[in-house]
């Protein structure tokens, strides 16, 4: 006959197990520790070494706290276990459906010249340096093949729209020829200079976003952006404009690149973005490929000063989203998803495994395939470590089964690198091999040197202070990925 | 520029001080020898310090080597546990991997 269970039962529990933790020194007396899966709490070095000393009692406040972060269990208590590994799960989710981004580089050519460009684009020959039907049936065939239940197909360039054509047959035949069930999403990141209505139809059409790239008021962008006419921002606003009446304000959205004349200038540039009503605002730096580098506009600001422009501006947005206008800052929602659930992000630059290959595979237009954007930008430089084959001879499995990306990916794991395995953001981080390479010619990198971890350490570290310290602030942060 | 000497006795863990010497490797390199049961660590900061710096260096190092101890006792007496939220984790995976391949 059931009963009810003596008081005791229900007694908190004395004999304690400390669960595995990391923790991360944010100031003297200051640390970041995270359990398992990265959710964490402040505590000064006297309340750390309590935890892990056990030294804890029910009623003292960091028992309770250490209790709810699972940072500490039951001794023998089996279901605080298996909620961290529910969570570890699901967290890691990305790997059970690879591959949903394809990158189709339909075209090098570009009528823009800016002296930041990654991909090192081409003004001339439509014969060289555009995608070929052929090409483009053979990197579809390859892209639908994919587990993934849905599959996003990226247009970009050079300036995809010079070769609008073949966007039309790529996004015809895939709707034709993809599996059943099979979600189909369509993306053309453009300059929009070229934008018709023709363009917009089939977009309207074909529920294809738009992405272009906005780097501030008009004397900014034209001066980051130069293009015959010097018009480029008068093209990109009409653009922006055109594209939200025919297709609606949220399916087109805007890019910056930071480069050394924004830095001063950051409320200018998040108040062009608001004053064209776009969704929000990705402060991104700039990355070391392409004409970035050869034009040395890579090393003209360090990570600090990217850092303290970062900070200026994600303050100044926080104060437009306290004044009432929802507008979040895209690469602090992606940090705050990792930090505050459990949802596996689509962002191939924080995960780990690496998302190389496994989270996009990039087309060329002459029909190379690599495991990355950033990498197929290495290879215009003449670096192919991140070439994976060609969509002539590959299929998807070849690919993604390839000794170069199992070597690549394997050996870049975060959770096994020096200093990454036992940090505590890492599970919100990434390996980013590309980028590693690129910069230390290490796929693993020297952390300790990395402008990327810094970079990652730093924001990370500005989030979890907001939200740990400033109330408002922190509403609206966790608003942010509540929408 | 002078090295920064720290000494450490027999009972300092070495696996604690490589660590260290690894986060430390943006601000100085780190040498370490172990004679007579000690183990000395040699500092070269990587740009010249002035006044206070090098005092301000070495208690970095003492931070570091300070919270790399502690990592190793958390990550010792919580190995067992760690593995038993892995196999509860990923262990399920392979059953349903080993149950669809035989069926």
């Amino acid at each position: 006959m059931a009963g009810f269970r003596d008081a005791t039962a229900f007694a908190p529990a004395t004999n304690l197990q400390l669960l595995p933790l990391r923790f991360e020194r944010l100031r003297a007396d200051r640390y970041f520790v995270s359990n398992i899966v990265g959710e964490g709490l402040l505590l000064n070095r006297e309340q750390l070494d309590r935890v892990v000393s056990l030294d804890l009692s029910p009623g003292d406040g960091l028992y309770e706290r250490a209790f709810e972060k699972l940072l500490i269990a039951a001794r023998g208590q089996r279901s605080q276990l298996q909620l961290l590994a529910m969570r570890l799960r699901s967290r890691m989710a990305f790997l059970q459906q690879p591959t949903a981004l394809h990158i189709f580089v339909v075209t090098l050519r570009c009528e823009h010249s800016c002296p930041y460009c990654q991909v090192s684009r081409r003004s001339v020959d439509r014969e060289r340096f555009d995608m070929s039907e052929d090409t483009a049936i053979c990197a579809l065939r390859i892209a639908l093949a994919a587990p993934a239940p849905t599959i996003k197909i990226e247009f970009q360039g050079g300036e995809p729209l010079l070769n609008f054509p073949l966007i039309q047959q790529i996004v015809e035949a895939a709707r034709r020829e993809a599996p059943d069930g099979k979600k189909l999403e369509f993306v053309i990141a453009s300059n929009l200079a070229l934008l018709t209505d023709e363009v917009l139809d089939f977009c309207r059409v074909n529920s294809i976003l738009l992405s272009t790239s906005l780097d501030g008021p008009g004397d900014l962008h034209n001066r980051n952006r130069p293009r015959p006419g010097g018009n480029s921002h008068q093209l990109a606003v009409e653009g922006i404009r055109r594209a939200q009446t025919a297709l609606g304000r949220d399916r087109v959205g805007a890019l910056m690149t930071t480069t050394e004349a924004s830095l001063d200038r950051v409320e200018d540039i998040i108040d062009e973005y608001l004053r064209l009503d776009l969704d929000g605002i990705f402060l991104r730096p700039l990355s070391p490929y392409g004409f970035a580098v050869k034009t040395k506009q890579f090393d003209k600001y360090g990570g600090q000063d990217w850092l303290k422009f970062y900070e200026r501006g994600l303050r100044y947005i926080l104060e437009v989203n306290k004044n009432g206008r929802h507008f979040p800052e895209f690469y602090a929602s992606l940090l705050l998803q990792r930090l505050l659930t459990d949802v596996p992000i689509g962002y191939v630059d924080l995960r780990s495994p690496a998302g190389i290959g496994l989270g996009a595979l990039v087309y060329n237009y002459d029909g190379r395939v690599f495991a990355s954007d950033e990498g197929r930008m290495l290879a215009e430089m003449g670096d192919r470590s991140f070439e994976l084959g060609d969509v002539a001879k590959d299929d998807y499995t070849s690919l993604i089964l390839s000794d170069k990306l199992i070597g690549l990916i394997g050996g870049s794991l975060a959770q096994c690198s020096p200093e990454c395995a036992s940090c505590a953001f890492e599970p919100h981080c990434g390996s980013d091999p590309v980028y590693h390479h690129a910069t230390q010619a290490d796929p693993v990198g020297i952390k300790p040197l990395s402008e990327f971890c810094a970079r990652q350490k730093a924001v990370l570290r500005l989030l979890i202070e907001l939200l740990e310290d400033s109330p408002e602030d922190a509403a609206v942060l966790r608003h942010w990925i509540a929408q | 520029m002078p090295d920064i000497i720290v000494e450490f006795g027999a009972s300092q863990s070495i696996g604690a001080l490589r660590e260290a010497a690894y986060r430390l490797i943006g601000e100085a390199s780190c040498l370490i020898d172990t004679v007579d049961a000690r183990h000395l660590c040699r500092l070269t900061p990587k740009k010249a310090l002035a006044g206070e710096a090098d005092e301000a260096l070495r208690a970095r190092f003492l931070d570091l080597v300070t919270d790399e101890n502690l990592r190793e006792k958390v990550a010792a007496e919580t190995a067992g546990v760690r593995d038993v939220i892995l196999a509860l984790a990923f262990g399920a995976l392979a059953r349903e991997r080993e149950d669809s391949e035989s069926s």
